[in-house]
C-alpha cells in the first residue's frame, strides 16, 4: 500500500515536473534568455574586461568572485565539520582499530604509486597555475594534489605518510583558500577601491594575472589538505 | 565611514576570517578562541550597527562585489529586512559568550576550538543569506550555514546527538536541493541571478516552470524552517544540540527560511509575473495548524529543552500565518515576530542551559523546586515565557497582535481565533514550567545544594530577558520601522 501511494506520487511529481521543464525557454536554443542576457555579456566583454583568456575564469574569479569566495568557505565549513565530529572522540574503544584492519599493499601497488607521484605532483601543479589560460584551475588542480596525498597515505604506512602534512602550520594551511581569497580582495580594496577588483589598465595586466594565479594556488593548496584531512580523519588519524 | 560602500562586504567577510583564524590562533584550554571569538562578534555587530544608521539614514542601499554593474557582479543589497542581522549579532554574541565555562563542560577539548569556529561560520553565512541581493550567492551561503549548523548539532559527541544531526543534514541536503531547482528555474526563465534583475525580466514567462520555481523555493525553505509537516527534523536536533547551539537554531537558524520567503515575495510581487494567493492560503492553514500542533505536543514532554523545540514550531507557525495572510498588519507582525522571537527563545535556551549545567537535570521533574537555588536564571525564563505566550507588556505581544489583526483585516477571522487557542495552549505549558521551579517541592536534597550560573552564563540570560521586557515596552519601534519595507513589498499589489 505505501509502496503504491510513493509510486503514484512520484508519477504526478515527475509529470509536473516533465511539464515545467517542457514549458521552459528551448536548451541550446541561442535565443534564450540565458543566452542573451548576462551570457552574452560575458562572452563579449569578459576577456578585454577582465583581462583572463579564459571565460569561464573570468566568471568564477572576477564577475562572481564573491561566489567561489563562499564555496572555497563552504569546503572549508566542511573539513571544520568533519574535525568537530572526528577528533577528540572519548571512548577510542569504539572506533575500528586500524592496525587490526590494516592490510600491506602490494609490491606492484606500492612500486607504480612511487614512480607516478612525482607526475601527478607535476601536472597538479600545472592544472592549478594554468587554471586562469586553461580549462581547470585551484579545484581540479587542488583535487588531483588531494588524491596524490591519499594515495600515498595508502601506501607508506602511518608514520611516512604523517609527514606529508605539515603539523605545525596545518591550522592555518587548510584554510588557506579563504584566506588568499579574502587577502587577494582587500588588495583589490585598498588599491583600486572595491573589494575583489582587479586593474584593467593594459599595462598593469601582469599584476591582475598574478593575483589570480595567487588565488588558484590557494584554492589548489587549500583544496588538498581538505580532501587530505579528511581522508585521515575518517580513518582514524589526525 | 557609516556611508563607505565596501562597508557592506566586509561585514560579511570579518565573521568568516575570524572563524577560520579560530583553531590557529587557539590554545590547549580554548580559552584564546573564545576571546577571539568575542572579539570577532564585537566587531561585526559594530559593522552592523553602523549599517543600521545607514539604512535609517537613507534607505536601502546596494554594493556591487568587484566594482562591477549590477546583473553581471554579484550585488549585496541592505534594506530594513536585512536589518534582523542586529539581532544574528547580538545573539551570536551572548551564545559565544554564555559558552565561556558551557563548551569545556560539554565538550572535548580538541573540540573547543572548532566549536567557535563552526558557531562564527554559522553566523558568517546567515549575515550573507540575509544581506546578499543574488540568488546564487544565497545558496552558497545558505550551505554555509546549514552545513556548520549540522555539525553543530552533532559536536558534543553523544549517539542521540549524531543520530539528530543526520536526520537534519538529509532533510536539510534534500531542502537545499530543492531551493538550487528553483533558483536554476528562475536562471533558465531570466537569464540573470540579480534578485532585482530577475524581479523585472520574469514578467511574461511560461506558467509551468515558474510555479514549479517557486514551489521548490517554498518547500526548501519551509524546511530550512520547520513549519508542519516539514518539523521532524527539528525537536531532537534543536533538543539534543548544546544549548547555545540550540539558542542560535531555534532562535536565528529557522528564522532564515522565513527571511528567505520574503526575498521570494518581493520577486513575486514585484514581478506580478505568479499570482500566489494560492500558496498563501495553503502557508497561512499550514501555519494555524503549526501553531495549534507545536503547542499541543509541547504540552507533553517532561524535557525542558524538547518542550521550548515543539514551541519554536508553534511560533514559526505564527510567523508563516502572517506572511500567508499578506496584509500589512500581518506582515509588520510576522516580520517583528522574527527579531522578538529569536530574543525570546535565546533567553529560554540559554536559561534552560544554565540550569542544565548546574543541576545536570533536564526534566521539569528533575528540575523542580529550583527556583529557590537559582532564583535570577529562573525569573530570567519566566520573563521569556510570559513574553512567548504574548502577555503585554512583554515583546511576544505586540506582533501577535498585529498578526490577528492582520487575520482580520484580510477578512480571516478563523485564523485570529486560530491564534488565540494556540496563545492558550503555550499558556499551560509554559505555567507547567514556571510550577515546577517555584511550587513543587525538590526531589532529593541535591536540587537544592545547587548554586546560581556563572556570570558568562548569567548576564546574557539577564540581558536577553531584559530585552524581552524592553522590546515589549518600546514595541513601536521595530514596527514603525519594518513599516516602510512591508509597504514597498505590498505596493504592487494595491496597497493590501
Amino acid at each position: 500500500m505505501k509502496r503504491a501511494l510513493t509510486i503514484v506520487l512520484l508519477i504526478v511529481l515527475a509529470a509536473v515536473l516533465l511539464n515545467a521543464v517542457a514549458a521552459l525557454p528551448p536548451h541550446g536554443s541561442p535565443d534564450t534568455p540565458a543566452y542573451t542576457h548576462v551570457g552574452a555579456y560575458y562572452l563579449e566583454h569578459g576577456p578585454e574586461e577582465t583581462g583572463s583568456e579564459n571565460v569561464v575564469t573570468s566568471v568564477i574569479l572576477n564577475y562572481r568572485g564573491f561566489d567561489t569566495n563562499g564555496e572555497v568557505t563552504v569546503i572549508v565549513t566542511a573539513l571544520m565539520a568533519v574535525i568537530a565530529v572526528l577528533t577528540g572522540v572519548r571512548d577510542a574503544g569504539n572506533r575500528p582499530d586500524t592496525d587490526a584492519t590494516h592490510v600491506e599493499p602490494s609490491v606492484v601497488v606500492r612500486f607504480i604509486v612511487r614512480v607516478l607521484a612525482p607526475f601527478i605532483l607535476v601536472f597538479a601543479v600545472y592544472v592549478i597555475l594554468n587554471g586562469h589560460v586553461t580549462p581547470g584551475g585551484g579545484f581540479q588542480g587542488g583535487t588531483m594534489l588531494g588524491a596524490l596525498v591519499i594515495a600515498l597515505t595508502l601506501v607508506l604506512g602511518e608514520r611516512e605518510s604523517a609527514k606529508l602534512i605539515p603539523q605545525r602550520p596545518i591550522r592555518i594551511i587548510q584554510v588557506i583558500a579563504p584566506l588568499t581569497f579574502v587577502a587577494v580582495g582587500l588588495a583589490g580594496l585598498i588599491a583600486w577601491g572595491d573589494f575583489l577588483s582587479f586593474p584593467r589598465d593594459e599595462q598593469l595586466r601582469p599584476v591582475a594575472e598574478a593575483m589570480l594565479v595567487l588565488i588558484e594556488a590557494g584554492i589548489g593548496i587549500g583544496g588538498a589538505v581538505v580532501f587530505a584531512r579528511v581522508f585521515r580523519l575518517m580513518g582514524g588519524r589526525s | 565611514m557609516i556611508s563607505w560602500p565596501p562597508l557592506l562586504v566586509l561585514f560579511v567577510l570579518t565573521p568568516l576570517v575570524g572563524a577560520v583564524l579560530t583553531p590557529a590562533v587557539s590554545d590547549a584550554t580554548g580559552r584564546r578562541s573564545w576571546e577571539w571569538a568575542i572579539g570577532t562578534m564585537l566587531l561585526t555587530s559594530a559593522m552592523a550597527g553602523a549599517l543600521i544608521m545607514r539604512v535609517l539614514d537613507e534607505g536601502p542601499f546596494s554594493y556591487v562585489v568587484g566594482g562591477w554593474v549590477a546583473p553581471y557582479g554579484i550585488e549585496l543589497h541592505f534594506d530594513e529586512f536585512s536589518a534582523s542581522v542586529a539581532v544574528v549579532c547580538l545573539l551570536g554574541l551572548l551564545a559565544v559568550v554564555f559558552s565561556r565555562h558551557y563548551a569545556p563542560a560539554a565538550l572535548a577539548p580538541e573540540r573547543i576550538p572548532y566549536y567557535y569556529t563552526l558557531l562564527l561560520l554559522n553566523i558568517t553565512g546567515m549575515i550573507g543569506f540575509i544581506v546578499t541581493g543574488d540568488l546564487f550567492n544565497l545558496y552558497v551561503f545558505m550551505e554555509i550555514l546549514s552545513l556548520s549548523a549540522y555539525a553543530l548539532v552533532a559536536i558534543s559527541g553523544e549517539k542521540t546527538a549524531e543520530m539528530a544531526a543526520f536526520k537534519y543534514l538529509v532533510m536539510g541536503a534534500v531542502s537545499s536541493l530543492s531551493i538550487l531547482f528553483g533558483v536554476g528555474l528562475l536562471y533558465a526563465l531570466t537569464g540573470s541571478l540579480n534578485m532585482a534583475d530577475v524581479t523585472m525580466r520574469l514578467a511574461g514567462s511560461a506558467k509551468a516552470p515558474l510555479v514549479v520555481a517557486f514551489a521548490a523555493l517554498t518547500l526548501g525553505l519551509m524546511v530550512k524552517s520547520a513549519l508542519f509537516p516539514l518539523h521532524i527534523w527539528l525537536p531532537d536536533a534543536h533538543a539534543i544540540a548544546p544549548s547555545p547551539v540550540s539558542a542560535i537554531l531555534s532562535g536565528l537558524v529557522v528564522k532564515v527560511g522565513i527571511l528567505g520567503m520574503l526575498r521570494m515575495y518581493q520577486i513575486a510581487y514585484g514581478s506580478g509575473a505568479i499570482d500566489l494567493s494560492g500558496l498563501n492560503l495553503m502557508l497561512t492553514w499550514l501555519g494555524a495548524i503549526s501553531i495549534v500542533m507545536g503547542a499541543f505536543f509541547a504540552v507533553f514532554q517532561d524535557d525542558i529543552k524538547m518542550m521550548l523545540a515543539y514551541s519554536t514550531i508553534s511560533n514559526i507557525g505564527y510567523i508563516v500565518m502572517g506572511l500567508g495572510l499578506a496584509s500589512s498588519y500581518s506582515l509588520i507582525g510576522a516580520t517583528v515576530h522574527v527579531f522578538n522571537h529569536a530574543l525570546i527563545k535565546a533567553t529560554l535556551f540559554l536559561g534552560a542551559g544554565a540550569l542544565i549545567h548546574q543541576t545536570g537535570q533536564r526534566t521539569l521533574s528533575g528540575l523542580a523546586g529550583v527556583g529557590r537555588s537559582m532564583p535570577f536564571t529562573t525569573a530570567a525564563i519566566s520573563i521569556g515565557a510570559i513574553s512567548i505566550v504574548g502577555i503585554p507588556p512583554t515583546a511576544g505581544f505586540l506582533c501577535k497582535w498585529y498578526i490577528a489583526l492582520g487575520a482580520l483585516q484580510a477578512g480571516q477571522p478563523l485564523f485570529a481565533v486560530a491564534l488565540v487557542f494556540g496563545a492558550l495552549l503555550i499558556f499551560v505549558y509554559y505555567i507547567r514550567m514556571v510550577n515546577a521551579f517555584y511550587f513543587r517541592k525538590p526531589q532529593d536534597a541535591g536540587a537544592s545544594a545547587v548554586h546560581e550560573a556563572p556570570a558568562t552564563m548569567l548576564v546574557p540570560v539577564l540581558v536577553l530577558a531584559t530585552l524581552c521586557l524592553v522590546m515589549g515596552v518600546l514595541g513601536s519601534l521595530p514596527l514603525s520601522f519594518i513599516e516602510p519595507a512591508v509597504a514597498r513589498l505590498l505596493a504592487p499589489l494595491g496597497g493590501g
